[in-house]
């Protein structure tokens, strides 16, 4: 079991090089798609041929797009990111602490989301069709058919402008204790729960009815096992597989998806980063951001497949 | 502005701040006034309004917090790129200018002490002693010359390049004393000095991301597309100095996100909101709308050299179409003033008052699209987020147009690359002006047969040569009378439909004292962090 | 099935009610889509009221919306948009997503490989920023929008039908329908699809809400419909300066949107058993 786990590992590490190489070449053609380049859209409405033509030469984007790409990837395998062409700091620099405020975000967030989704998924599919299971379903979709936007809105003029509990802005680095923490991500937090919770509640249940459904658990049940015993002895480990699928998809909307949230709340995270970074052409900052992206979603599906394997070894 | 009074719009409110700004008595004030049907104590609270700014006294003291409405990772902290309010706000923090423009629109020397020129060709410029970096160098005659050099050359990327051209040369007499050589007489260029690129850094600067200048305010933390912190400079060279120990500036795209920070005491200040949100301000006890009417625009542009502007009547009867009560009203809820296709706003001392705008009048406009054999044709329309209301300035004329069968196909674009891909570019097209404090600068900029930024390929030698005299003119009768011809011929001629001025509105908390309107742009021209206070 | 435990076995056609429900405000909404140029009281762009942000009023059933439209003839042409677009999206995405998966999972080897990191590679990129690049790139009319949001989701799609057909592709009856000689498209349709179908559907519901989401979403990054029409989640964006004052103009395309979006799962949760679990 374990060599076999290894091997899957190696496997992935392998594969996802190649994946990652994919990422690049498509975001590299991505961006060589959208129209201007970074010296037109710093000059903006003074981009006038000539100037244009001067500070393209000042940044050195005078040279062949792929030549810089083709530059950047040799860097990347040296482990240098390579540096932004809109203010000369190196892309490290500027990703660096909102790599850590949206892995913080993240983590939070799943600190609360993932029992939440589980307890609820799980019991809802539990009492499937009674009056509890309809209204967590009606909730969940409910909830989170209501825009991103709309939830932070409201959160905000509720707890920060009518009660005044709660600060309208995340600041990151303004927390210094621990009760600050808590009043600085509060909302946020709520709002990407709802967000991200919805989508792996419902998955839960509709796997663990699936698996209630085979014939082995309905016979421990008939060989007298509670029904508690049953799900979660013998049906929830054969859910697991597409549980584990859920919720690694949800969690990797928490490393890039977030822009809403990063917006309204003025968090300092890397998904507007990136937007920033496509919004000014800047290829390196792109690039950086996209491999974070990517390597985060591979480590969290590599691990639910991982997960998967380990619950139900007839996959091998 | 929390004060309710019937039938006084917001627009009139600007009106008699144009007429205070040009220099009106009350006398005179109070007759328009009375004229206008309001009541005379009404008269008397809107007076109070407009010039309420200068009866209290400064407090010292405390962290001022304000959101600008745009951020990205290509903050800079060099003024000559410099390019969003977000930037203009940290670069008045941290330097300072030559001169500077008052709430009226004059003149009024900063770093010079004095601006003197015979022939408006070549200019004296006298400095003043005694003025510290932050980083404890004098200021002296070289980094001057360093500072307006560095405009003319194209690796800086400078967003002035086109103005900065015609300053040939730029020499150091003395410490105190440069000489600045044009190379044709120009009587502005005081006023040029003022915009804000146009600020003093140290001679042989080239790392920017410190922010050392003379200004009211030293750099503390300095993260692009995140926030600046600043600390009160103790040697600033104005008596009196910045008012708040420490100012803290950041950005909130989001327009309602920007109002909550506001409403929740996050923020003492938030910049430009939207006229749909002036309700909510409004509502809620302890803060205010700071209201700049200051010659920013958006306009339709229509390329008179391309399908279908080459046909002079498709541009006339855009320009009957175009329903700029409607727009005043309804889009901009009245905060804007009725426009006439030129960009010289009422409050500059050259606008030309005797040409009227044109009447919205669909029958005529139609009259002109049967004539140019347009009509019942499709014309698409590129319109986009990125100038100030174009979206819903779109949708109106579509709205018009439907109505008597003329049909144009609006195409929302992305913001994101709007200037460099759609802007000038398209036949029919939506831009946006930020206010110049010059009627030559305006038309240089974008009327001049040889403009960088001609929105509607505008070409006129008898223009050209207007410009030209105008310049040089030192009689200011005689400037007013040319510029005067020359906004006329603009608005007959040229394919821009400038709808409105549209004002710029700052919410603002009632502890935030000191704050006034400037003719360069809202937050007192973007330099308000040296001037207001905190009021406990 | 509405008092049935999950042990139960009867596969019948009967609808339960609750499916009825969704089933009929699921109708109402297409109905409203296809006759909207018809039903509305006012053209979409036209500015009415004097006011914004207006209260419901005979003249105005909704309201008026931040420039003074009539805010129930915003929503009737909006129904189009949110129900044409994410329907049409969600089908694609999902057929794709779940053909392609299932297929992986019984071909396996190089072919499972290649497909699984190529769309890794796609889901890996948050899909606004996808949305901006391409809308960027490419403009953003109703044809864009509706392959967008197709290929923004089916990768996921895919994954989901893929980790699901993997763990049925393991069952006896596979191995022996494999050996009798069965082709792919046999085996993927026949065997394993009726095996997966109910997470496939519910996958379905999902991911048709998440459209509808990232729609919205799409209009706050200031990308989707061209004005004067607008979905229901742009409507919301527009609008959201009136949620202070309760203005119908935020709340009822927001309810809108959730009724819409409730009815589409509910009815994919009671759909007949002999269509859900034909494993059963």
């Amino acid at each position: 079991m374990r060599t076999y786990v290894l091997g899957l590992i190696a496997n992935r590490l392998g594969s996802s090089a190649l994946t990652l190489l994919i990422v690049s070449f498509a975001v590299f053609f991505a961006t060589a798609m959208l129209p201007g380049d970074t010296a037109t859209i710093l000059l903006g409405q003074a981009a006038t041929p000539e100037a244009v033509a001067g500070l393209r030469a000042a940044m050195h984007l005078d040279e062949p797009a792929f030549l810089r790409f083709a530059r950047w990837l040799v860097g990347l395998l040296h482990g240098d990111l390579g540096t932004s062409y809109v203010n000369n700091v190196p892309v490290a620099d500027l990703i660096g602490t909102r790599f850590v405020n949206t892995m913080r975000l993240a983590g939070i967030t799943t600190f609360f989301a993932v029992p939440l989704s589980l307890a609820l998924g799980i019991t809802a599919a539990m009492f499937r069709g009674s009056v509890y299971d309809r209204v967590v379903t009606v909730l969940t979709i409910g909830i989170i058919s209501v825009p991103e936007f709309m939830i932070a809105t409201s959160a905000v003029l509720l707890f920060s402008v009518y009660l005044k509990w709660l600060p309208a802005l995340s600041f990151a680095s303004d927390a210094t204790s621990f009760a600050q923490v808590l009043k600085i991500y509060a909302m946020p937090v709520i709002t990407l729960t709802f967000v991200v919770s919805a989508q792996m509640i419902r998955m839960t249940r509709a796997a663990v009815i699936d698996t209630i459904n085979t014939p082995y658990v309905e016979a421990a049940i008939l060989k007298g096992a509670s029904r508690w015993r049953a799900v979660l002895l013998h049906a929830l480990p054969n859910a697991v597989g597409p549980i584990a699928n859920a919720i690694a998809l949800s969690l990797s909307y928490l490393v890039g998806g977030v822009i809403i949230v990063e917006t309204i709340f003025n968090y300092p995270g890397i998904a507007k980063l990136m937007v920033d970074g496509v919004s000014t052409r800047d290829l390196p900052l792109i690039q950086s951001c996209a491999i974070i992206f990517c390597v985060g979603y591979l480590t969290l599906i590599t691990f639910a497949d991982i997960v998967a394997i380990l619950a139900n070894p007839r996959v091998r | 502005m929390n004060d309710k009074i019937t039938n006084w719009t917001a627009s009139d409110d600007a009106m008699v701040e144009n007429a205070i700004r040009r220099g009106a008595t009350r006398r005179e004030l109070l007759t328009m006034l009375l004229a206008g049907g309001a009541a005379l104590s009404a008269g008397g609270l809107v007076l109070g309004r407009a010039t309420n700014a200068v009866a209290a006294t400064p407090k010292s003291g405390g962290n001022l917090r304000a959101a600008g409405w745009s951020s990205s990772t290509a903050d800079t902290l060099d003024p000559a790129k410099a390019s969003l309010s977000t930037d203009y706000v940290r670069c008045c923090a941290l330097y300072n200018r030559l001169t500077f423009l008052d709430q009226g629109g004059t003149v009024q020397m900063e770093l010079a002490e004095s601006i003197k020129s015979g022939d408006a060709k070549v200019w004296t410029v006298k400095l003043r002693s005694g003025v510290t970096f932050h980083d404890g160098k004098s200021l002296s005659s070289n980094d001057v010359v360093f500072s307006l050099k560095r405009h003319l050359d194209p690796a800086v990327g400078s967003k002035v390049n086109a103005i900065a051209k015609q300053i040939t040369d730029v020499k150091a007499l003395d410490p105190l004393t440069v000489e600045i050589t044009l190379a044709n007489p120009n009587a502005d260029l005081p006023t040029i000095l003022a915009m804000h690129h146009f600020m003093i850094v140290a001679d042989g600067t080239t790392d920017f991301s410190k922010g050392i200048g003379t200004g009211a305010f030293k750099m503390e933390t300095f993260e692009p597309g995140v926030k600046s912190i600043f600390s009160k400079n103790p040697n600033y060279f104005k008596a009196g100095g910045p008012h708040v120990d420490s100012f803290e500036f950041f950005a909130i795209t989001d327009d309602n996100a920007r109002i909550n920070a506001l409403l929740s005491g996050d923020i003492h200040l938030a910049a430009s909101i939207k006229p749909r949100s002036m309700k909510l301000v409004e509502s809620q006890p302890g803060f205010a709308l700071s209201q700049t009417t200051s010659g920013n625009y958006t306009d339709l542009n229509i390329r008179l050299d391309l399908a279908p502007g080459d046909k002079a009547d498709f541009v006339m009867g855009m320009k009957h179409l175009i329903n700029r009560q409607q727009i005043q009203k309804s889009v901009l809820r009245g905060l804007a003033e009725i426009a006439n296709d030129q960009p010289v706003p009422p409050a500059s001392i050259y606008h030309n008052a005797e040409l009227k705008p044109k009447a919205f009048d669909p029958e005529k406009a139609k009259f002109h699209f049967q004539k140019s054999g347009l009509l019942g044709q499709s014309i698409p329309m590129i319109t986009s987020e990125a100038p100030t209301s174009a979206v819903e300035m779109a949708t109106i004329v579509q709205q018009s147009g439907a109505e008597i069968g003329m049909n144009f196909d609006v195409q929302r674009v992305p913001s994101d690359g709007y200037w460099s891909n759609y802007w000038l570019k398209a036949p029919v097209h939506f831009g946006n002006i930020n206010p110049r404090p010059t009627p030559d600068i305006l038309f240089s900029l974008l009327y001049a047969s040889n403009a960088p930024w001609n929105e509607s390929q505008y070409k006129s030698e008898k223009f050209d040569k207007m410009l030209v005299e105008a310049r040089g003119l030192l009689d200011e009768a005689k400037r007013k009378e040319i510029y005067g011809q020359m906004q006329v011929m603009i608005s007959e001629e040229a394919g821009t439909v400038i709808p409105v001025f549209i004002s710029n509105v700052d919410a603002i908390s009632a502890n935030l004292k000191g704050l006034e309107a400037n003719p360069l742009g809202g937050m007192m021209g973007y330099a308000f962090a040296e001037y207001v206070w905190l009021d406990a | 099935m509405t008092t049935s435990t999950a042990l139960s076995r009867r596969p019948s056609y009967r609808f339960s009610w609750v499916g009825m429900i969704g089933l009929s405000i699921i109708l109402f909404w297409a109905l409203v889509a296809l006759l909207a140029p018809h039903i509305v009281p006012y053209p979409v762009g036209e500015i009415i009221d004097e006011d914004y942000f207006g209260p419901m009023s005979g003249k105005l059933l909704l309201g008026s919306d931040y420039l003074g439209r009539d805010m129930l003839s915003r929503i009737i042409m909006g129904a189009r948009y949110t129900v044409g677009i994410s329907l049409a999206a969600v089908c694609l995405a999902c057929f794709s997503g779940a053909a392609l998966g299932m297929a992986a999972a019984v071909i396996g080897g190089w072919f499972d490989t290649v497909l699984s990191r190529l769309l890794d590679a796609l889901n890996s990129i948050p899909s606004k920023l996808s949305g901006l690049v391409i809308a960027a790139a490419v403009g953003s009319s109703l044809g864009v929008l509706v392959v967008m949001l197709a290929v923004i989701y089916t990768p996921g799609a895919y994954r989901f039908a893929r980790s699901l057909a993997v763990n049925v592709n393991t069952m006896d009856y596979i191995t022996v329908a494999r050996t009798r000689g069965e082709g792919i498209s046999y085996i993927v349709f026949s065997e394993i699809l009726p095996n997966i179908i109910g997470p496939l559907l519910a996958d379905f519901g999902i991911r048709f809400v998440f459209i509808v989401l990232l729609l919205s979403g799409l209009s706050f990054l200031g990308l989707g419909v061209q004005p004067p029409y607008a979905d229901w989640g742009a409507l919301v964006h527009e609008n959201i300066g009136g949620l202070p004052f309760g203005a119908p103009a935020v709340i009822v395309p927001s309810l809108a949107i959730a009724s819409l979006t409730i009815s589409v799962n509910l009815l994919i949760d009671n759909l007949p058993k002999k269509i859900r679990d034909r494993s059963a």
